[in-house]
């Protein structure tokens, strides 16, 4: 029995991740941000497994009894409901030189934290939750913040860590802001 | 704003001349024009407020704006859609705060003044404190708009007793919008849910750009083009066979080519969909709408809603002061696609024409910086330039109702607009707003309006 074994044992929890693969995991979420904040897309498609699927649910205010799943339902409206080939699309748009809007180019920071690792029945996939603050700052003083939440699974791979799903829950009902050019 | 000094009425003459093919800045940045454009414009028009898919059932409900009075559209038990303020006639709170939902009632969170889903006032916290007399319920619910109805799908209200028939409303434009809304058996639906979003810009400039403005697509979208279709450039705009139409204020710019818009979506097996339906379309809408279908091309109901046909996005574009607008967009898809069809419509949608959108993206930063200049005061009463296409006016086209004029590339639907725009501006009532244009087709028949388009 291992160390961590063993302590989950001792607590009654399910089995706790190594501080080995938390601290890898972390260190994945950074790269990846740091990749965001610099557009490095290239190398941020590496990090997205074949079978991606990034999503961002548009959520409208509801009363707490309404039932309505705005958050799993897959056939409502969302900002982002995407596999590998439709980000790989939405970036394309980056490389035509003609996305005039994006030159002078978008200042970024992704904030990443409240990182909270679960393994899952998959001993190569786990569950990472965390929370972002995605703040932009464009031309003169163009300014935006975007917060929330993130639910991923990370795939275990010979090249590092890559993402197979991610769930992106906004704060924000109504986006307020022109445009979504930032990933989260 | 506009007053004639001689006169003493309103008078926006000096902020435009269509003639010429030129408009004046401030209609896009001063707050007296748009405070007037509120009272003029959108407390009087007809007013997009719900499709009818967003609320099937009775106790349905959604909440919006007419201009910047928030309200509740409610499905009634006896089907019919009432629609009334969001606010309590007591203090004025709002009374709902959900987008969307099912209720019985709607309850002020202040002090209980209870409404039923037809906005009637029920009762209250506490009852007792009104002695007889204090207060008649029956005259104290929530605030109804003067009159609702539907075309195809599609609920408007109007806050004005005048206002004229919706038919007469929309007018020959019903003819186009048979397109969107009435191209297959079954009507339209809403995809469910909405992305909404608020933008620094003119609500016109978001009207305006779709309303006629093809021009910008080739440039502004030259990288979403490319993005959503393995590098190939925007299609090549056919100017003989391609026209702008307005109606009362409304426009439609499109192509015959039947394919322009689909393409966009970058969705092959919907491009597959609609092109397998065209002929049954051709019966249904006659020849020339099933080839409009689908091509390059944009629409705006005046005021304040736009959409895609072929691409399938619909907004709304909420005045928000003269810098800022609230666009809420939904997907519209005909109700009896198969599941795969909607689904692909709507991932393409949100991928071309949502927030993060390959095309939407540019379009808010455009009209943003269109409107921020004009915090210059030199810069404010600079003309903007309105003259593209002004002499290729077609007169009495055999087939296509409307004000018409050839060639996509014009500004021939924006000046219509803002031709409408300043009638309703200087029209004490809006029974004196002039028809510009004589309809050809009246009453609810629309589908076959008389035998003109089986060429």
């Amino acid at each position: 029995m291992s160390k961590n074994e063993a302590i989950s044992e001792a607590i009654n929890i399910p089995a706790m991740p190594s501080l080995e693969l938390i601290s890898a995991l972390e260190q994945t979420l950074y790269k990846e941000s740091r990749f965001l904040d610099s557009e490095s897309y290239d190398k941020w498609v590496e990090m997205l497994a074949d079978d991606v699927h990034y999503y961002m649910p548009g959520i409208q205010t509801r009363y707490r009894r309404d039932k309505t799943d705005q958050v799993h339902d897959l056939t409502r409206m969302a900002y982002y409901n995407d596999g590998l080939a439709d980000l790989k699309k939405r970036l394309a748009r980056l490389e035509t030189g003609t996305a005039w809007s994006e030159d002078p180019a978008t200042r970024y920071t992704h904030l990443i934290t409240n990182i909270e690792v679960e393994l899952t029945d998959n001993p190569n996939e786990h569950k990472v939750y965390s929370n972002y603050l995605a703040y932009r700052n464009r031309n003169e003083r163009d300014q935006d913040t975007l917060l929330g939440n993130r639910e991923d699974i990370w795939r275990a791979t010979s090249n590092g860590f890559q993402l197979v799903k991610r769930l992106i829950i906004l704060k924000q009902n109504i986006l307020l802001s022109k445009n979504l050019n930032v990933y989260l | 704003m506009g007053i004639d000094r001689f006169t003493g009425k309103p008078s926006y003459g000096e902020y435009m001349d269509l003639n010429e093919g030129w408009v004046d800045r401030r209609i896009f940045s001063d707050d007296h024009i748009y405070e007037q454009e509120l009272y003029q414009i959108f407390a009087r028009s007809w007013l997009f407020v719900a499709h009818e898919s967003q609320i099937p059932n009775p106790g349905d409900f959604v909440t919006t704006y007419m201009g910047e009075d928030g309200v509740i559209v409610c499905r009634q038990k006896d089907n019919s859609v009432k629609v009334f303020l969001n606010s309590c006639p007591h203090r004025g709170n709002r009374v709902c705060f959900a987008d969307a939902g099912n209720t019985r009632r709607f309850v002020c969170n202040y002090h209980g003044w209870a409404f039923d889903g037809a906005g009637e006032l029920q009762g209250m916290h506490e009852e007792y404190c009104y002695d007889p007399g204090d207060i008649d319920k029956s005259k104290n619910g929530l605030k109804q708009v003067a009159n609702v109805d539907s075309y195809k799908g599609l609920i408007f209200a109007t806050f004005d007793e005048e206002a004229p028939t919706l038919e007469a409303w929309l007018g020959d434009f019903r003819w186009y919008l048979d397109m969107l809304l009435d191209n297959e058996e079954g009507g339209t639906e809403f995809i469910g849910g909405c992305i909404s979003s608020e933008i620094g810009a003119n609500w016109k400039f978001g009207v305006e750009n779709f309303i006629g403005d093809a021009y910008h697509a080739g440039w502004t979208h030259d990288s979403g083009t490319r993005a959503m279709n393995d590098g190939q450039p925007f299609p090549p705009v056919d100017m003989e066979n391609s026209y702008h139409a307005s109606v009362n204020g409304h426009g439609w710019e499109f192509g015959l080519e039947g394919v322009g818009d689909i393409f966009l979506l970058g969705r092959p097996k919907v491009m597959e969909y609609y092109n397998d339906i065209r002929p049954k379309m051709a019966e249904r809408l006659g020849k020339m709408r099933s080839q409009i279908f689908g091509s390059v091309a944009s629409a705006s109901i005046f005021p304040n809603v736009s959409f895609l046909p072929g691409v399938s996005t619909f907004r709304q574009w909420h005045p928000k002061g003269p810098w800022k607008f609230a666009l809420q967009t939904w997907v519209i898809v005909n109700k009896n696609m198969p599941d795969d069809i909607k689904e692909e419509i709507t991932k393409g949608v949100m991928q071309t024409f949502g927030p993060g959108g390959a095309f939407e993206m540019d379009d808010g930063e455009n009209w943003e910086n269109c409107t921020s200049v004009n915090r210059g005061v030199v810069t404010r009463h600079e003309r903007l330039h309105y003259r593209c296409g002004i002499d290729r006016r077609v007169e009495n086209h055999p087939i296509l109702p409307g004000i018409v004029y050839q060639g996509q590339y014009n500004d021939a639907n924006q000046r219509n607009f803002y031709q409408h725009w300043r009638d309703m501006m200087e029209a004490e009532t809006v029974k004196g707003v002039p028809a510009r244009y004589e309809s050809r087709f009246n009453g609810r028949q629309t589908l076959n309006f008389s035998g003109l388009d089986k060429l």
